[in-house]
């Protein structure tokens, strides 16, 4: 970047007539817009700043629209987050793909403060989601559960609880829930199949606003699977 | 005169010091004169208020936390409106003015007019901080005001803040300079941003999440568009002309100012990342936050690589005017490079409510906007006076006392609202103790606002002292 210095030597402003300090502010005006007028003529020293700097700045702009194209939600006026279905342009609603990652992160902010981040729940209080064939049985089991929540004994790995499970379900989406899903049946040495947003719509249709389930109606419904 | 009796010169001795002033200086005297006094007792005001919140931090019980008028959201709205529209606007209406006055060779005839328009906007300022505080606030940061002191604000504004564009338009070459581009750029801009603003937050509440849009997209422009851009007008102001020499890689200024006007009225939805606003205006302005790094760039190379060739920084560090402007250059970059990296979603949720965004803010409105100030002062005061600062002492106890206690304000503001992000995500951690991390700040913060205070008194004692010893103004023909 030395060669842009050259400028200061030659054209270095002079004191302006009225003996103030520094030079005079016509003078810095006139000799920076010559400055910028006169691009560099390399000399000595061909600078590959100005090179650089242009691939730079166009690098940038190209990531602002991947970045926009991504995170857009299609410049749709009724997109909110970036979990609602995504709208192409000019097409019907992007299939979904069953999420651990993102289901790591509502199993975070909505399971956690129960069933722990470690999946391992709190003995004595509130079972374990590792390891547990209630979460890795059934599909539908699980997303009953998730939906409608329990209440009344219920009895996990041979540990008997009697817990009471809000319907955390039922204030997430059809895809937050299928994400969740996917994530603890997938997460802590468990390793069941994924779950689909389709899955849970229909589920939630089924069973519509329902009570919490009692356990123990439930395995009516969907018994436990023997290992 | 050179460099040689500038480098080991104690602060505050400018070498010229004849009693003569120019004639461009002499009409500017008195509208510059009235703004900076205001400025400076509205910072000083506002300095008394930033100690007595820091003072309230954690604790519950206090001499005036019974009274009404000094429970902490008043005071703290106070403290911020007093700091913005008090110190902010009068000391950029008296800096823009001298700058493009100086730059267009512009005599000031109708000097009563920008004085009209500066008495109307203290009075108006008066009256919107009583209503601060007897609580009649409109609960919009930065327009707190009730909405009847806008339009106030607004004519003042175009009587005291717009003679720079009259200066720009009259002057004698084609010749433009970068100065004068960001200068004429935030003249024109506040006004609009205000008046919409005011319009769409205030007047006629527009519906839903809009109105909300309309105010960070007020508040990121007032920050960025006459905070930014006037301190950048000043910044590549003083160091060609203290310097003597020509900036570095200047053929790209044009390329910073247009990148800097065109993002930076953008990134306000940044700010609501995660809110009900439509995602496209969200991600919006998540990338004019990070493209902002392009003028940030540009503005680095000029001035930092001007600082950083022949000496510069030394010179600059030598010179109490580039001290703080140099100063206040570095925080614009930061300012600018942290602004683009904790703009990314995955970022700003882990800071977003804790206090990273004010650390961010006071990096632009402090650290670089008030310090290059302070440097510009330092520089027009003993011209436009023909008198010479009272005290070196003042002026050293001014850069250190502002320096250091910026400094720890903003590292417990950034460090701290970090880690109290951090604590708050992670769902192991008790509340309890995500507030107790969070308190031990408060020292630092309490220590911080006394120290500028300290260094805003000593400022405000130099800077008077010099202007009752003042000569009476005799123009000087040059």
């Amino acid at each position: 970047m030395n060669d842009r210095n050259r400028h200061s030597d030659s054209n270095r402003p002079r004191r302006g007539p009225s003996g103030s300090e520094g030079p005079s502010d016509g003078r810095l005006v006139e000799v920076h817009s010559q400055l910028s007028r006169d691009k560099d003529e390399p000399a000595e020293g061909f600078s590959l700043t100005p090179i650089f700097i242009v691939f730079l700045f166009c690098g940038f702009g190209f990531w602002a629209g991947v970045y926009l194209t991504n995170n857009a939600g299609g410049f749709s006026a009724s997109a909110f987050d970036l979990d609602a279905p995504k709208v192409v342009v000019g097409g019907g609603p992007v299939v979904f793909e069953p999420d651990a990652a993102k289901g790591e992160q509502l199993f975070l902010a909505n399971c956690a403060a129960c069933h722990q981040a470690t999946g391992l729940g709190v003995p004595g209080a509130f079972p374990p989601l590792a390891k547990s064939i209630w979460v890795t049985g059934s599909e539908d089991r699980l997303i009953k559960a998730i939906l409608a929540g329990f209440a009344g004994e219920i009895e996990v790995n041979g540990v008997k609880y009697n817990g009471n499970m809000p319907n955390i379900g039922a204030g997430l989406k059809d895809a937050q829930v299928a994400n969740i899903a996917t994530y603890v049946r997938q997460a802590w040495g468990n390793a069941a199949e994924p779950v689909m947003d389709t899955k849970v719509a229909e589920i939630r249709k089924a069973i519509g606003n329902r009570a919490q389930y009692n356990p123990a109606d439930l395995l009516k419904e969907h018994p436990l699977e023997t290992k | 005169m050179t460099q040689d009796n500038r480098s080991g010169r104690p602060q505050g001795r400018p070498p010229e010091g004849d009693g003569r002033v120019s004639r461009v200086e002499a009409s500017l005297r008195g509208p510059f004169l009235l703004f900076f006094v205001s400025a400076v007792i509205w910072l000083l005001a506002a300095s008394v208020l930033g100690v007595i919140a820091a003072l309230g931090l954690g604790s519950s019980v206090g001499v005036l936390r019974d009274c009404a008028w000094f429970t902490p959201g008043r005071i703290a709205a106070a403290q911020q409106d007093l700091f913005i529209y008090g110190w902010g606007f009068n000391a950029f209406f008296a800096l823009n003015l001298w700058l493009l006055a100086q730059l267009g060779r512009f005599e000031f005839r109708n000097g009563w007019l920008a004085q009209l328009g500066g008495v109307a906007w203290n009075l108006a300022l008066t009256y919107g901080i009583a209503r601060v505080f007897a609580g009649d606030m409109t609960g919009y940061r930065l327009l707190d005001f009730p909405r009847e002191v806008g339009p106030v604000l607004a004519v003042a504004f175009l009587l005291a803040g717009f003679w720079p564009i009259v200066a720009f338009a009259r002057r004698p070459s084609g010749h433009t300079f970068a100065s004068q581009w960001f200068v004429v750029g935030a003249s024109f801009a506040f006004p609009l941003v205000y008046l919409l603003a005011q319009l769409l937050v205030l007047w006629q509440p527009a519906s839903g999440v809009v109105q909300a849009l309309a105010h960070s997209w007020f508040v990121a422009n007032l920050l960025q568009l006459w905070f930014g851009a006037s301190a950048l007008a000043a910044i590549y102001y003083f160091l060609p002309k203290v310097l003597e020499r020509t900036l570095t890689g200047y053929y790209l200024a044009p390329v910073a100012f247009w990148t800097f006007f065109l993002f930076a009225g953008w990134t306000g939805p940044a700010a609501l990342v995660g809110s009900p606003v439509p995602l496209w205006l969200q991600s919006t302005g998540v990338v004019a936050a990070a493209m902002m790094i392009i003028p940030v760039i540009i503005v680095a190379i000029n001035v930092h690589g001007t600082l950083c060739s022949q000496g510069g920084w030394a010179r600059a560090w030598n010179d109490t005017t580039l001290r703080f402007v140099s100063f206040g250059a570095v925080a614009f970059t930061l300012a600018g490079v942290l602004g683009g990296v904790f703009a990314f979603r995955s970022m700003s949720a882990l800071v977003r409510f804790t206090s990273f965004a004010t650390g961010l803010e006071q990096l632009l409105v402090y650290g670089c906007a008030s310090m290059v100030v302070f440097g510009a002062t330092y520089f027009i005061l003993p011209r436009l006076t023909g008198a010479l600062w009272p005290s070196a002492k003042l002026v050293h106890v001014h850069f250190w006392a502002t320096a250091l206690g910026f400094l720890a304000a903003v590292v417990a503001w950034l460090v701290g609202g970090w880690q109290n992000g951090q604590l708050l995500a992670n769902p192991a951690v008790a509340y309890a103790d995500v507030l107790r991390a969070e308190s031990s700040w408060f020292l630092v913060l309490k220590i911080s606002a006394v120290l500028l205070l300290v260094g805003h008194v000593a400022f405000a004692l130099n800077a008077f002292g010099m202007i009752l010893k003042a000569p009476a103004p005799a123009g000087r023909h040059d």
